[in-house]
């Protein structure tokens, strides 16, 4: 009777940011989770599995770009799109996030039907992209409650 | 799903849902029914001809959960244990409420049950559309036990038949509906019945009309009814989903800006540039939310294109007064500020620089981010209660404008920890104390707890 929902991160220093995004996301039937640290948000993409990473650049303990590509290394989660939200418009910098891995760049201040569109073009396929044993171990965790 | 998977397909002007649920009941067929018309779509579950599972797509998954809890049918306590072992799965939900014992097995069945027969209700009055039937059977979390057909379709029939006897009404299943605020009196007064009051409770702008129907497990046409009669009382109102989205996002963007602008403040300069940067994205800020008002404003929606002087009269009268009583209780500078074209203008601030310099200067500024910061607060509190009120979209941007204001304190409470490490330094110096390598403005460290002085303190040591 319900349709699963697709759960994204949202990686960002700023409580006003992350929880704006949340906001929105959430009217969109999106499940959203939030880290405030690149190590929080490793840890959250190894337990959530999120559909989609909404990844600041700026961040405390470790930078979006290094996230990014750790991500990327990793097997399980690589396939995961990584939208890359900054500050910093300038061309080197969104070269440095296509070459860290990222799939797209959303600068800051960005506008909030535009991150919408955004989010949900690349959240297209989702449930495709979801590796089956993952799945089915969250689904195991949540049985045994 | 394949194309070829499908063994029976057609269009349901030919072939109505009944006729096709009686056929594939009767032949005791196992596999997936397809139901689709116009953007809404459902998917059946059969196995030897018995309902098993049933999915509808484009439904908005309703918190059941947070529904028990709003007819007090659950504890907050106990729907915050099931949700974190369910995780929005309503399956699981119910699951768990009978493993802790916290709902009867047969309760658990009896919700399953109705929530089958209400979709199956739903699209027996699709008129267009088409459907496949398919040998596979597609993989559905269920915990109901099968379901005859006929009982099903019995139920689901009867329920249709009453919305058919609604007639002409605004109301649709995806209608969601509100408390009006100004609701202050005993509703028990009005003689209204259980019934009545429960959907009272679950009308929190946030709740559709279908989802009501689920928790109470009464049919859908017989919550419209209530509804109409709770409209006529007037006790609640139909939210508009799409202003408020619109109103919502126009709210959201003016707050990324404003945050934007906060975190572009550079560490490394003058404690006087910094203030005054501060005013820039206060004022900035309380101008957007005044531009956002004059749209959102209840007394001026739904009267079409207004003349631009009305609103700023508007805007005028609604703000005004509160300045001035800001100005002249606590903060005197921002009586410099003035209200232009229904936006605050804070230029005799801003360029204040010109007529004073220094300690004086930063002294100034000071006050005026703390008026100005005040201000932003009344202002967003007044625009807020009036666009929303306490309704869920309100809570949620009330949520995330206190988390702005920790970032804006959180700039404030830096200077006033620069000035404290200036003061102890000076009176250091007077007491021929030596204080080597004292703090920088841009080497004070950030301080996300309480500021080390009260306000009234840092304003003496100014």
């Amino acid at each position: 009777m319900i349709e699963p929902i697709p759960t994204v991160l949202v990686v960002d220093d700023s409580p006003t940011v992350r929880k704006i995004v949340q906001m929105t996301l959430q009217r969109e039937r999106i499940r959203v989770i939030t880290a405030g640290d690149g190590l929080s948000a490793l840890t959250s993409v190894a337990d959530e599995m999120p559909a989609l990473i909404l990844l600041d650049i700026q961040l405390p303990r470790m930078d979006g770009y290094h996230i990014c590509q750790i991500i990327r290394k990793n097997l399980q989660f690589r396939t995961i799109p990584i939208i890359m939200l900054s500050g910093k418009d300038g061309l080197f910098d969104k070269m440095r996030g296509r070459l860290a891995g990222s799939t797209e760049y959303l600068t800051k201040p960005f506008d909030s039907a535009e991150l919408i569109q955004t989010v949900k073009k690349h959240l297209v396929g989702w449930q495709q992209r979801m590796p089956p044993q993952y799945e089915s171990m969250r689904t195991r965790l949540r049985r045994r409650g | 799903m394949e194309p070829q998977d499908s063994i029976m397909d057609g269009d349901l002007q030919t072939l109505g849902l009944q006729s096709i649920l009686k056929m594939l009941a009767l032949s005791g067929k196992t596999g997936t029914l397809f139901v689709h018309s116009g953007p809404e779509s459902l998917s059946i579950s059969l196995r030897k001809g018995q309902v098993v599972a049933l999915r509808e797509k484009g439904l908005i998954q309703p918190d059941l959960l947070g529904m028990l809890c709003l007819i007090n049918k659950l504890d907050p306590p106990r729907a915050h244990l099931v949700r974190e072992v369910a995780q929005g799965n309503m399956q699981v939900e119910l699951a768990t409420l009978v493993d802790r014992n916290w709902m009867s097995a047969a309760e658990m069945q009896q919700r399953l049950e109705f929530a089958v027969t209400q979709s199956i209700s739903h699209a027996l009055r699709w008129v267009d559309g088409y459907f496949s039937f398919h040998r596979q059977l597609v993989a559905m979390e269920s915990r109901m036990q099968p379901l005859d057909i006929d009982s099903v379709l019995l139920e689901a029939l009867r329920q249709a038949d009453e919305w058919e006897e609604m007639g002409e009404t605004q109301l649709t299943r995806t209608t969601v509906a509100r408390w009006l605020p100004e609701v202050s009196n005993d509703v028990r007064s009005l003689g209204l019945s259980q019934e009545h009051i429960e959907i009272l409770c679950l009308a929190n702008g946030e709740v559709p009309l279908q989802a009501m129907a689920m928790v109470l497990m009464i049919p859908e046409a017989r919550v419209a009814h209530i509804m109409k009669r709770l409209l006529e009382l007037r006790l609640i109102e139909v939210v508009d989903t799409t202003l408020e989205a619109k109103l919502q996002q126009d709210l959201s963007n003016i707050i990324i800006m404003s945050q934007h602008m906060l975190a572009q403040q550079q560490q490394n300069l003058a404690p006087e540039q910094h203030l005054l940067r501060l005013i820039k994205t206060l004022s900035q800020c309380i101008n957007g939310l005044l531009i956002h008002h004059g749209t959102y404003a209840k007394s001026l929606r739904g009267r079409g294109q207004l003349p631009v002087a009305e609103i700023v009269r508007y805007l005028e009268r609604r703000f005004a007064q509160p300045l001035h009583l800001i100005a002249k209780q606590q903060y005197s500078i921002l009586e410099t500020a003035i209200f232009a074209n229904g936006q605050l203008d804070c230029m005799e601030i801003i360029n204040l620089d010109k007529l004073v310099k220094g300690e004086k200067l930063e002294e100034f500024y000071w006050e005026a981010v703390l008026g100005l910061a005040t201000f932003l607060r009344a202002v967003f509190a007044t625009l807020l209660n009036d666009e929303v009120g306490d309704s869920h979209i309100g809570r949620q941007l009330s949520y995330v404008w206190k988390a702005f204001l920790t970032e804006i304190d959180q700039e404030i409470q830096q200077y006033q920890l620069y000035r404290a490490h200036q003061n102890t330094q000076q009176r250091n110096r007077y007491g021929e104390v030596t204080f080597p390598n004292g703090p920088s403005w841009s080497s004070v460290p950030h301080n996300e707890g309480n500021p080390y002085w009260s306000p009234e303190t840092q304003r003496r040591s100014i």
